[in-house]
């Protein structure tokens, strides 16, 4: 019994490193912050967080699944301007609406906050002065 | 265990959406002479907004005029991102009328959200 015990920190560790992003770090790729062509807008995902790492919830563009949020993770897409809604479901469904304009770069971020069951996952609007500090810790994640 | 049982049952469906925005639909908005900007010449600091979440519009900030609605003149900037929160997460435009701002406008849903009270703006002359 105590050989279990003491395996369990050990099984979360692995569970919860498990679940964090493992691509390339934002710092060292610098991905380009303004969209491939003039005539779209791109927005940033980006869950900073450890925080409930094993929830992945998908992330939604209206209704379209564009990323998961994974913990320490990044990723982002180039939409045409218009009305978006950015959507994640746990036990509960949170959303995001926001306004894009041709050449202009949103930043979501992807907040965990603590729930029921499991944590749920928030999407807010952030300025690029906010998100551009915390992105260099977060790693990419591939677009779906 | 029981009640625990039946704890575990009921609350899932409906524990987590207590709050949310609640807005009414706006009048269309009418783009009017575009143009118009102003800059703040000091933080402006909104305490009721819905779920008393506190915004703060940085002094600094330039906002452009996108419209005009009976309530108001609606401005957005490109230098801060507005939204209201509660469960869900809208981005919001002040409406401004005589340089308070009076309520404001979701561009994606077309609503309102009227403030308890105005809220003086400090623009730079």
């Amino acid at each position: 019994m105590n050989r279990i015990l003491r395996s369990v920190p050990l099984v979360l560790a692995v569970l919860i490193l498990g679940a964090c992003a493992s691509g390339a770090k934002f710092s060292d790729t610098s991905p380009s912050l303004t969209p491939a062509s003039g005539e779209t807008g791109r927005i940033f995902f980006y869950r900073p967080s450890s925080l409930g790492a094993a929830i992945k919830p998908d992330v939604r563009l209206n209704d379209e699944v564009v990323g998961e949020a994974v913990a320490q993770g990044y990723f982002f897409v180039d939409r045409p301007p218009g009305e978006y809604k950015v959507t994640t479901s746990t036990e509960v469904e949170r959303s995001l609406s926001l306004v894009l304009e041709k050449n202009q770069t949103r930043y979501v971020r992807l907040a965990v906050t603590m729930g029921f069951l499991v944590g749920h996952v928030t999407p807010t609007l952030v300025d690029a002065e906010t998100a551009l500090k915390e992105l260099p810790k977060t790693k990419a994640v591939a677009t779906k | 265990m029981a009640g625990l049982m039946a704890t575990l049952a009921l609350l899932p469906g409906c524990a987590f959406d207590l709050a949310d925005v609640r807005y009414t639909p706006s009048a269309p908005l009418d783009p009017g002479d575009a143009g118009e900007t102003f800059t703040l010449s000091a933080d402006v600091r909104i305490d009721r907004a819905p779920c008393n979440y506190d915004r703060v519009l940085r002094a600094g900030t330039r906002w452009e005029y996108v419209g005009s609605l009976p309530e108001g003149r609606v401005f957005r900037s490109k230098d801060q991102s507005l939204t209201l929160e509660c469960s869900n997460v809208f981005e919001a435009y002040p409406i401004v009328d005589q340089s308070r701002i009076v309520a404001f406008y979701l561009p994606v849903e077309k609503a309102l959200v009227k403030l308890p009270e105005p809220v003086a703006l400090a623009v730079q002359p």
